[in-house]
């Protein structure tokens, strides 16, 4: 049996990366940062709930099922919403305000929602739910422990291969570059924004289902995220796909150690201050790194952490200038 | 049908007490949300913050200074023993207006300094950041904020929350209709003061540089204006104004705990009113925030009628509605109901005494208004 504090940061982690993933799409393509990314979180959550409750089918299989659903909720999003204040020449904070007012549309459709679980099936617990139990266990250790990391690998790698290896993915990365060169040379530029938006959704309802497999939800268990979700991908540094799953590793590794340590050495008082660490994190990275972890720039510090042997270096290269200049 | 007319006419009187009281409440804060947003440009997604603080810290403290002023034994646990302390403390207040007003000022003025001391606090990122980077940094802030009020009891008492000293109690001894006309006098009372102090300020040179300052950071800097200073100020001067609304809410109420406050309401209904009266107009703002209250109220006053005929909870119909209102106005006009207008620096008389003398100058004086940022 592995220590409880190892697997939860594997899980956190692991779901924390693939959540920022898809918030990172979703502001790279819209430059707008998306308050109800949660909400998206929150529709897996209630795929995996009532179909586990309702039909006994387990999260893994109904995964897929909340992929689609939050990919349909994600576009329409985009499609309904965004892109029609967009083209009106909203501003951003009104692009902002009106994605505050989805989320809360959403929680208003998962309280009704919810109602009707409670009506139609009587689960009183559909406002607030414990865990699902998970459905195999290997080597002694819950599923979602190796499901978890595996599903963000298998994501960040097609992501990677679609980006560098597909003509789509380098569509969307021009389309993120520069808008109207891609329209230029005949993209459109439009469907390249929702299919981001779609996986967005997708990935999010996603790590809902299995987040929900290891740690309770609830209506608003998904906007309750929105604190680690953000500190992931402002770490990422926002503009990064790749960044912004290291940003998730992190921050949810880090909210696990931290507090574990926390708890050990200070008591028990300590547990309502660890979403204090994601936040504390993010504000760090806004005024010391603004543009996120990506944009370190690890040999100047190495040049700065070891000057005798930068300095070396440098001889060896005037030297060298020197010699292909034909002096001696 | 004389009995509903009749009903309907106790009804009046009890809805608009109702109405003005929440009115004012919300007059305020978004008054302080649109100088911060509207004419300094600073996007505040974390309002609910400085109000909750400000009516946390009015409700612990004005309680515990009642228990110290007189004496009660709060066995060094006041949220502990707050259902034997907060009794003691209504029956002496109720035969002393002094103490009971000296009371609601403190605790007013301790929520003045909390607002402030957060609004300090958050001005540090808001001088810094951009405003997509901002908005994300307030809202997870306010989010943190609300959990660690739900989990650390000392202050009120986590979700159980904790009553507060009945300050209002001495003026009819302790009839309710009559409590609630004077918490209304007094909310309208400071409601009124808040909205002559923003006029004041957004017709003064300050708010024009406000408005320079939002609309072009750099151009104002080049005429040596400090925005860091100006923006720091705004939100300063604007979380103390919204920590004391939330005061004088607690004191309404009679009671505080860390569920009364919501992203929904306290965030997110603030920028619907300021969105649908008018970004950068007092006046818009104030004609939102009673269209947006009584739109509230009337649903509220209808959905217990109708809930019968309707199979889902009304109050979740409720968030569909205003979210569907809101992005409707960004959609249909994004200005609000009264845009922003040019303030005019001179009286009327003035202005048309020199648009006579010399035309020259009249083209300078009606100088277009900057571009809208909301």
């Amino acid at each position: 049996m592995v220590e409880a504090f190892v697997t939860d940061t594997i899980v956190y982690a692991s779901l924390f990366g693939l959540m920022a993933l898809g918030l990172t799409l979703t502001y790279l393509t819209t430059k707008v940062p998306n308050f109800a990314y949660g909400s998206f979180v929150t529709i897996g959550m209630y795929t995996a709930f009532a179909l586990y409750r309702i039909q006994k089918i387990s999260p893994y299989a109904s995964a897929p099922i909340a992929f689609v659903l939050g990919a349909i909720a994600s576009v329409s999003m985009y499609l309904g919403v965004l892109r029609i204040l967009s083209k009106r020449g909203s501003s951003l904070v009104a692009l902002m305000i009106a994605t505050l007012a989805v989320d809360i549309a959403f929680v208003g459709i998962f309280g009704i929602y919810s109602d009707y679980l409670t009506s139609r099936y009587a689960f009183i617990d559909s406002k607030q739910f414990y865990p699902i139990p998970d459905s195999f266990t290997l080597f002694g250790t819950a599923g979602i422990v190796y499901v978890a990391p595996i599903s963000l690998g298998i994501v960040t790698l097609a992501v990677f291969l679609l980006l560098t290896q597909s003509k789509l993915g380098v569509a969307m990365r021009a389309s993120v570059e520069n808008p109207s060169l891609a329209r230029v040379v005949g993209i459109n530029v439009e469907r390249v924004y929702v299919f981001a938006w779609l996986l967005a959704g997708g990935f999010a309802a996603m790590s809902g289902s299995y987040y929900v497999l290891w740690l309770p939800g609830g209506i608003t268990g998904g906007s309750n995220l929105i604190v680690e979700i953000f500190a992931a991908s402002v770490l990422g540094g926002l503009a990064s796909i790749y960044g912004s799953v290291l940003g998730g590793l992190i921050i949810g590794a880090s909210e696990v150690l931290v507090t574990k340590v926390a708890l050990d050495q200070l008591g028990s008082w300590v547990g309502i201050y660890q979403k204090g660490i994601p936040l504390i994190i993010m504000v760090v990275t806004l005024l010391v790194l603004p543009k996120g972890i990506t944009s370190i720039d690890w040999h100047r510090i190495f040049v700065k952490a070891y000057p005798s042997f930068a300095s070396q270096l440098r001889r060896l290269y005037h030297s060298m200038a020197k010699l292909t200049r034909g002096e001696s | 049908m004389v009995p509903i007319i009749q009903l309907f006419g106790i009804d009046v009187v009890r809805f608009s007490i109702d109405l003005l009281t929440l009115y004012s409440l919300f007059l305020v804060v978004s008054l302080t949300l649109n100088l911060e947003a509207g004419y300094a440009g600073i996007p505040n997604f974390g309002k609910v913050m400085f109000v909750a603080a400000g009516a946390a810290a009015a409700g612990s403290a004005s309680g515990q200074l009642a228990a110290f002023v007189l004496m009660i034994n709060t066995h060094g646990n006041y949220t502990g023993y707050i259902y034997q302390v907060i009794p003691q403390i209504d029956a002496a207040l109720t035969h002393n207006p002094g103490l009971s007003i000296g009371i609601l000022l403190f605790g007013m003025l301790v929520a003045a300094v909390v607002g402030a001391v957060l609004g300090f606090a958050a001005s540090f990122p808001a001088i810094r950041l951009r405003e997509d980077y901002l908005g994300m940094l307030l809202l997870a802030a306010a989010q943190f904020f609300q959990i660690i009020l739900s989990g650390y009891e000392p202050i009120i008492g986590g979700t159980q929350g904790i009553e507060v000293p009945n300050v209002f109690g001495w003026f009819f001894g302790d009839e309710i209709g009559v409590r609630d006309v004077v918490v209304l006098l007094v909310l309208g009372a400071f409601a009124l003061l808040v909205f002559v102090y923003c006029e004041k300020v957004v017709r003064s040179p300050l708010g024009r540089t406000l408005r320079a300052i939002r609309d072009s950071e750099l151009a104002s800097r080049s005429l040596g204006k400090n925005d860091v200073a100006i923006r720091r100020k705004v939100i300063v001067v604007a979380s103390a104004i919204s920590g004391m609304a939330g005061a004088l809410l607690t004191f309404y109420l009679g009671s505080v705990g860390a569920e009364t406050w919501t992203r929904v309401t306290w965030t997110f209904w603030i920028w619907v009113i300021l969105i649908l009266g008018g970004a950068a107009n007092n006046a818009g703002v104030a004609l939102g925030a009673f269209s947006f209250t009584l739109l509230l109220k009337a649903v509220d006053q209808v959905k217990f009628n109708f809930q019968p005929f309707i199979p889902v909870d009304v109050n979740w119909l409720e968030y569909i509605m205003f979210a569907a209102l809101l992005i409707g106005i960004l959609v249909v006009r994004p200005d609000g109901i009264l845009p922003e207008k040019p303030t005019l620096t001179l009286p009327r008389s003035v202005l048309g005494h020199i648009m006579e003398s010399n035309v020259n100058t009249v083209d300078d004086e009606k100088s277009q208004p900057g571009k809208q940022t909301i």
